[in-house]
């Protein structure tokens, strides 16, 4: 499988703290990585650099969107925008920030579609429905405004208002946290499918080992703002060589 | 006129106000800040209109002022008295004699000629003011001509009334690049501004901006392709010359629920029953 998406040198300050410290990472296609850390080690920045949210101080983040790995900053700002709402998706956290709550679930999820040019009712409206079911929303609610939606179904409607456009990329930041676990668990459930079944590439920042063994493909663990370990995520789970990689194992309790 | 300078406004003001406004017909329906003038009405009255008037105005024009279509309300009488004082130009109520049309949320009904200017009064001139409160990220997305997301706003209105609420100000594209409000225009009046033959400018004083639309230029209303854009109407005849094409008012006559219909545009009504004061 071929490069999808890569990051070569990446470096970050936020005043004297250093987010990223020369960070290079790859993403092949419809490939799930994860990045692991405690709270401040710099897995947002680094989301958030990967998916051109960020600007970084020194290095580049290439993808490839057909015609070779390409840096971000050549794209110019309406290219990545383009990139940004249709080819590339992003989850975040607290679904209630990414949505609009006084706009229907219709209109959430068409609003991607609009923004890339989608201009019939009719043919939205279908779109907004089919992936209502996807979701496991009852597609009745498609009127109905998501400030009424418990946490999981919005959670549930991000993801369904994200992978409208049928993106090959989605970035994820901490999609279960926040959640209940009997949530979580149904939630990672549905990423998992859709996932394998559309064949995404993602990259997903978690602090729950438990979601990366269940998702991940190949895991980062970071710590400071630079990256201590990376592999196979089994490999890396079940023999971890750096001595905070086998703190974060040794501190999941036994199931 | 003793004791103002012609058309009340200094010389070094109209210029600025005239470089503005070149710009503004230069790029169609893109906004033009331009240093707008304290005026001796209050902001929402039409500063915006009457320094562009001010600056375009010259001793052999004839001025007609309108409000919501009437030529004989509080602001339309005013900015005409003050400009009879001030410029000591003509006036007038018709359309057709007119060569200045300053216009308060009405386009007339008596289509305009290429040797006409409508001047619009325009509150807010920004059109992607409700969908994006900041103004910088506003104009990085009229420079990338990012206007996707006005459409959600439109899927909200068909899915909750069954068609596009918008009365006023639905929102247009200039000449397929820019998009642009019609100022608070009633939307059965957006199609008029489509290739009009009269330079259209729009003046927004509190908000400090200049646009324009030149002559013949592709006026588009937002819209779906399976719901085009509707010019909304009354489906009533005016009641006191019978037309039934005109942009009407609806006027309450009595405390007991009796109403009546009549053009908003005073002048055409009054012409049509041969009634030229």
């Amino acid at each position: 499988m071929s490069i999808l998406l890569e990051a070569r040198g990446l470096d970050k300050k936020f005043g004297r703290v250093v987010a990223l410290d020369n960070v290079s990472v790859s993403l092949r296609r419809r490939e799930i990585l994860a990045i692991v850390g405690e709270s401040g080690s710099g897995k947002t920045t680094l989301l958030n650099t990967l998916a051109g949210r960020i600007r970084p101080d020194g290095g580049d983040v290439f993808y490839d969107g057909g015609a070779g790995l390409r840096p971000l900053s050549a794209l110019g700002e309406l290219g990545l925008r383009q990139l940004q709402r249709a080819r590339w998706g992003f989850v975040q956290q607290d679904p209630r920030a990414a949505l609009r709550l006084d706009i229907t679930a219709g209109g959430n999820i068409g609003e991607r579609l609009m923004a890339s040019g989608a201009r019939h009712y009719g043919d939205i409206r279908e779109a907004a429905a089919a992936w209502l079911a996807e979701v496991e929303i009852d597609p009745s609610r498609i009127d109905d405004l998501p400030k009424h939606f418990s946490g999981g179904m919005l959670q549930r409607l991000q993801i369904a208002a994200t992978l409208v456009t049928g993106p090959e990329l989605v970035f994820m930041d901490e999609p279960t946290g926040g959640l209940d676990v009997s949530v979580q668990a149904r939630i990672l459930d549905l990423i998992r499918g859709l996932v394998r079944r559309l064949g995404l590439a993602v990259v997903i920042v978690t602090h729950d080992i438990g979601v990366a063994r269940l998702l991940a493909d190949r895991l980062v663990v970071m710590q400071s703002g630079r990256i201590v370990e990376a592999g196979l995520t089994d490999q890396v789970l079940d023999d971890p060589h750096h001595e905070y990689t086998q703190l974060l194992v040794a501190s999941v309790l036994p199931a | 006129m003793i004791g103002y300078n012609f058309a009340y406004l200094d010389e070094q003001t109209k210029r600025m106000i005239r470089r503005a406004i070149l710009k503004a017909v230069a790029i169609p329906g893109h906004q033009i800040p331009f240093a707008s003038r304290e005026m001796p009405l209050p902001y929402g009255w039409g500063t915006g209109g009457i320094q562009v008037t001010a600056a375009i105005l010259g001793a052999d024009d004839v001025l007609k002022v309108i409000d919501q279509g009437a030529d004989d309300t509080t602001n339309a009488v005013s900015i005409r008295g003050f400009f009879a004082r001030t410029a000591g130009v003509r006036t007038t109520t018709h359309t057709a004699e007119a060569s200045i049309i300053q216009t308060r949320h009405r386009i007339p009904e008596f289509l305009l000629r290429a040797d006409q200017i409508i001047v619009y009064q325009v509150p807010q001139p920004e059109p992607l003011y409700k969908l994006e409160p900041s103004r910088a990220a506003a104009k990085k997305r009229h420079a990338l001509a990012d206007y996707g997301e006005m459409h959600v706003k439109l899927y909200e209105d068909i899915t909750r009334f069954g068609r596009v609420a918008v009365a006023y100000d639905h929102p247009v594209m200039v000449n397929e690049r820019y998009l642009t409000s019609p100022s608070p225009i009633p939307a059965f009046d957006n199609p008029k501004m489509h290739k009009m033959p009269a330079l259209q400018l729009f003046g927004a004083g509190r908000e400090q901006r200049i646009y324009a639309i030149p002559p013949f230029t592709a006026v588009r209303s937002l819209d779906f392709e399976d719901y085009p854009f509707h010019p909304g109407r009354a489906p009533e005849s005016c009641a006191l010359c019978g037309a039934d094409n005109s942009y009407l008012d609806e006027i309450v006559i009595d405390d007991r629920g009796g109403r009546m219909f009549a053009c908003s545009d005073t002048d055409f009504c009054e012409s049509r029953r041969g009634e030229t004061p």
